[in-house]
């Protein structure tokens, strides 16, 4: 296994699977590599991760996987793409402008996974904003793909879903019940099943769906109003997700050109041009109302006093987006409610991706009773081309399929075809006839 | 620190080349009126064919032709056609297209148009695509005549210096300014990278839509379901619909012609006021033209208006519900669209019917159609600009860029939107003002909503207004000073007060 590039991200990955992997790192600062020999246990190669030599050097040819995470994209991309031709092993790239990744989803770029920080950034905070009444929730997909499990209030009382059959039932639009969760099992639930009061649902569907769900299930009142103060890449990206699941959003940004470049990419988000950190500027633009407040100025110190600042207007929700590990601890110490590290969401990712390749993604539900993976189809799985109405009944349902970069919420008309990747609920047991079939 | 300067050379005082290459210019113009001139074979064919005398026409070739060829050869060729060239080409070319299709008028056997303003107060309406009339017996005049009215707003409508541009290669080079100088809205579109192809293009387009219409008033009138619509009518008033001109061959415009055709007219008028380039860029991806925000505008703008006139007209008891949807609906796309036809003498109607036209000659069609005044666009814009300057006012630090079509409309161009709807307002404030001090020393008496209507019908070069300046009126009783005004009015508009105001003005002329 190779690793380029030892900053955060690389090093994080590198402490997570020395011990199982023979890791060879490259990077072109020697000093780094230093440390990184004291703490673990693996080879260094000290060069330019875009250099083919180096890449040599590294054993890159012998590798089954070659992670790429140094801080430029092309580096990243060259490097990945030399590993792919060399070795033919897996390829995990980190890359920060998220274009790439959608070439990436369009298939035009052939590495088997990529991975963004800003947008892995924007999951996690879509997630802690976007359903409130949740009781996990977890995103698929590249954030267009939201599971999320609710309990239904014991006291809830028959409206347009609940008590109704479910193919009579008003659900909101992009979504599937995956499962009916009672004490006595865990339903996958047809047509003819009811969702009652007590009961545990598993929703699949778009993250707009949830938020629909998080109101309908509980009344309680969601997230709707957003402030992002700092307009950098991750502000951005945060602002475009949140905006593109209908929550309103202003971003606070103080260099004039960016705030300009933001409110011309981004056409339904309010952009202010301000310092962030000036408390009569975000009092005069009544930050104090807004639900949540996200601070993702460049400096950890900037965002530290900005974060407190919102604290202090009494915002419900602070969320920090921190650039050092250390810093997340102080955050938390100082009232933020949730401090972000995007290199160690995008770290975990990379990690969780090399657990089980062709899972892109996982998530554990009920004491890993049951679970939901994304997962790709293979070309010649059984189940290819035939309409989802005819599939065998198991005990998994797909919620979602993801196409050609665009998303598909099934019907019982749709077909699968190879190259899909799916979003699925199946219980634990199944997981590997799952695998198997698809 | 001195400098020795030794072997100094002399320097030579070069002439200065002009900034503005004024007689290379007029030599365009006069090739450009050479060839336009060719344009006058088509009624004296007319002549002959309803054997009228053909002289007015042949004479009026002669002059013209002998006129631009002179012009071309007693100045030097111009080396190219730069910005400045441009401005002043467009505006000088239309002041001689309208004298060249004065001459017919002055040389026809019938007098009513034998004084010289007269002749190019109507010649002038004609290419400006106005459609006002200083005619009194429109009827009288021989068909070869009327026929040459309706052609000079043809011709007009697409724009003179495009169809030079689309035959003549020698303004192709800097063409893309002319065409901005020329052609209705904010900017033209290129559709290819070529704009004598572009030019070219959009001409083969206005042709088709042309033969259509023609097609469709023949096949009605030849049906006998439109009293009097023959070949000639259908000609005639095609030219007036797919120029957004309006002159009739009719004293009643297209009244007489009955529901069927007037309905046809409509969706013409609205068709000639929708973008051309987007038209034509649809033929391919049908589904822009319904996407495009001006198109959506324009055309909510004139079902809201037909509605509103509509159910105000229907209550006078005089039109049943068929004919007072229809006319409403005629009359609005007929103003809207700045054409000026008229399904009845809308100038009887209540003030609040006339106050919704008149507030609608200043919206004009859709940029880049042949339609004239302020333009749905910039309508559009000036709204979201103004909304914008609400937000501001709340958020004073909000960054809010202005869309079209999704896509950043940069700043320059809404200044540029802002300032053009300003200084049409100054010229339109001015032009009321003058007319009515001309008024008050005149022997007509002239009201106040006449002369507002008549700078607006004339500014946006719409054609009818309101009083004695109905559609079934006449300008004729304005005083010939007044007469001028609104020929400037007419000129002014059709190149859309800009150009014209940029060669008046004292930094043009300077380096």
């Amino acid at each position: 296994m190779v690793v380029i590039g030892a900053g955060q991200v690389g090093s994080r990955i590198v402490e997570h699977l020395h011990t199982d992997h023979s890791v060879t790192v490259v990077d072109a600062d020697a000093d780094r590599m230093r440390t990184l020999t004291a703490d673990f246990d693996v080879l260094t190669v000290i060069g330019d991760g875009a250099s083919r030599r180096t890449l040599l050097e590294a054993g890159v040819a012998a590798a089954d996987l070659t992670i790429t995470c140094t801080q430029r994209d092309e580096v990243n991309i060259v490097a990945a793409l030399f590993a792919k031709r060399l070795s033919g092993g897996l390829t995990a790239v980190r890359v920060s402008n998220t274009e790439y990744l959608e070439v990436w989803r369009g298939g035009d770029l052939d590495f088997d996974l990529m991975v963004s920080p800003p947008l892995e950034t924007a999951n996690a905070v879509t997630q802690l904003t976007g359903v409130p009444a949740a009781r996990q929730t977890d995103m698929f997909a590249d954030g267009r793909v939201q599971m999320v499990e609710f309990d239904i209030p014991a006291d809830h009382a028959r409206d347009s879903v609940v008590g109704v059959p479910l193919k009579e039932a008003g659900l909101p639009h992009d979504c599937k019940v995956a499962s009916i969760i009672r004490p006595d099992g865990v339903i996958i639930p047809r047509g003819d099943d009811v969702i009652l009061p007590g009961d545990r649902i598993v929703v699949i569907g778009s993250p707009e769906s949830a938020r629909s769900w998080s109101s309908l299930v509980e009344g309680r009142p969601t997230i709707d109003s957003v402030v992002i103060i700092g307009g950098g890449r991750i502000g951005a990206t945060v602002a475009a997700q949140l905006a593109k699941n209908g929550v309103n959003v202003r971003v606070i940004e103080s260099r004039h050109a960016r705030a300009q470049h933001v409110a011309e990419t981004l056409p339904d988000v309010r952009v202010l041009h301000g310092d962030g950190t000036n408390p009569d500027f975000l009092r005069r633009e009544n930050i104090g109302h807004s639900d949540a407040v996200v601070c993702a100025l460049p400096s950890d110190a900037e965002n530290l006093m900005a974060a407190a600042l919102a604290h202090t207007l009494e915002v419900a929700l602070t969320i920090g987006i921190v650039t050092r590990a250390s810093s997340a601890r102080l955050f938390e110490q100082a009232g933020v409610d949730v401090a972000l590290n995007p290199r160690t969401v995008t770290a975990e990712e990379i990690i969780r991706f090399t657990r089980d390749p062709r899972t892109l993604a996982v998530a554990f539900l009920e004491d890993d009773r049951a679970e939901v993976l994304e997962i790709e189809v293979r070309p010649t799985s059984p189940l290819i081309d035939v309409p989802f109405r005819e599939l065998p009944i198991t005990d998994s349902i797909i919620g979602a399929i993801i196409r050609n970069g665009a998303v598909i919420f099934p019907h019982g008309d749709d077909r699968l075809a190879g190259g899909d990747r799916v979003v699925l609920f199946t219980k634990t047991l199944r997981v590997e006839s799952v695998e198997e079939a698809l | 620190m001195t400098v020795s300067v030794r072997h100094r050379r002399p320097v030579r005082v070069r002439r200065r080349r002009r900034v503005v290459d004024v007689l290379g210019t007029i030599g365009l113009v006069g090739s450009i009126l050479r060839w336009v001139s060719l344009t006058l074979l088509a009624p004296a064919a007319v002549a002959v064919y309803y054997g009228e005398s053909v002289r007015p026409y042949l004479i009026s070739l002669a002059i013209a032709f002998a006129a631009g060829y002179l012009l071309e050869r007693l100045t030097p060729s111009a080396d190219e056609v730069g910005i400045r060239e441009g401005f002043l080409l467009v505006t000088v070319a239309w002041l001689a297209a309208a004298a060249m299709g004065a001459l017919p008028y002055l040389l026809s056997a019938n007098p009513q148009l034998h004084h010289p303003v007269d002749a190019y107060f109507e010649s002038m309406s004609g290419f400006t695509t106005t459609g006002a009339s200083v005619l009194t017996d429109i009827e009288a005049l021989p068909k070869s005549l009327l026929f040459w009215r309706s052609l000079t707003q043809w011709l007009g409508g697409m724009g003179i210096v495009v169809l030079a541009m689309a035959i003549l290669p020698r303004l192709s080079v800097g063409g893309q300014q002319l065409m901005d100088v020329e052609s209705p809205g904010p900017e033209a579109e290129k559709l290819t990278p070529r704009i004598a192809e572009t030019a070219r293009r959009l001409w083969i387009l206005y042709v088709a839509l042309s033969i259509a219409e023609v097609t469709a008033l023949c096949a009605v009138g030849y049906g006998g379901l439109a009293h009097g619509m023959n070949l000639f009518e259908a000609t005639t008033h095609t030219f007036g619909t797919m120029s957004t001109g309006g002159f009739s061959s009719r004293a009643r415009s297209v009244e007489e012609f009955g529901a069927e055709a007037q309905w046809i007219i409509t969706a013409f008028m609205l068709i000639a006021s929708l973008n051309f380039a987007l038209m034509f860029r649809s033929l391919r991806r049908p589904a822009l033209l319904p996407r495009d925000e001006e198109t959506r505008f324009f055309l909510l703008l004139v079902i809201v208006a037909s509605t509103i006139v509509a159910l105000e007209i229907g209550s006078y008891g005089r039109y049943d519900v068929g004919d007072a949807i229809r006319h409403a609906a005629f009359q609005v796309a007929s103003i809207v669209s700045t054409t000026g036809f008229a399904s009845t003498d809308f100038a009887l109607w209540t003030p609040l019917p006339l106050l919704i036209l008149i507030v609608l000659m200043f919206a004009g069609g859709c940029s880049g159609s042949t339609a004239g005044a302020i333009k749905a666009m910039r309508v559009l814009l000036l709204n979201k600009v103004l909304r914008r300057e609400l937000v501001l006012t709340v958020h004073p630090q909000a960054v809010v860029p202005i869309r079209l079509n999704g896509r950043v409309v940069n700043d320059r161009t809404l200044r540029a939107i802002v300032g053009f709807v300003l200084i049409y307002v100054v010229a339109f404030v001015i032009g009321t003002v003058l007319i009515l001090i001309d008024a008050s020393r005149g022997t007509h008496p002239v009201g106040a909503f006449e002369a507002i209507s008549a700078a607006a019908t004339t500014l946006g070069n719409v054609g009818p207004g309101v009083g004695f300046l109905g559609p079934m009126g006449s300008f004729d009783p304005f005083s010939t000073p007044s007469k001028l005004v609104m020929i400037a009015l007419m000129w002014i508009g059709r190149l859309e007060v800009i150009p014209v105001m940029i060669v008046l003005s004292r930094t043009y002329w300077r380096p």
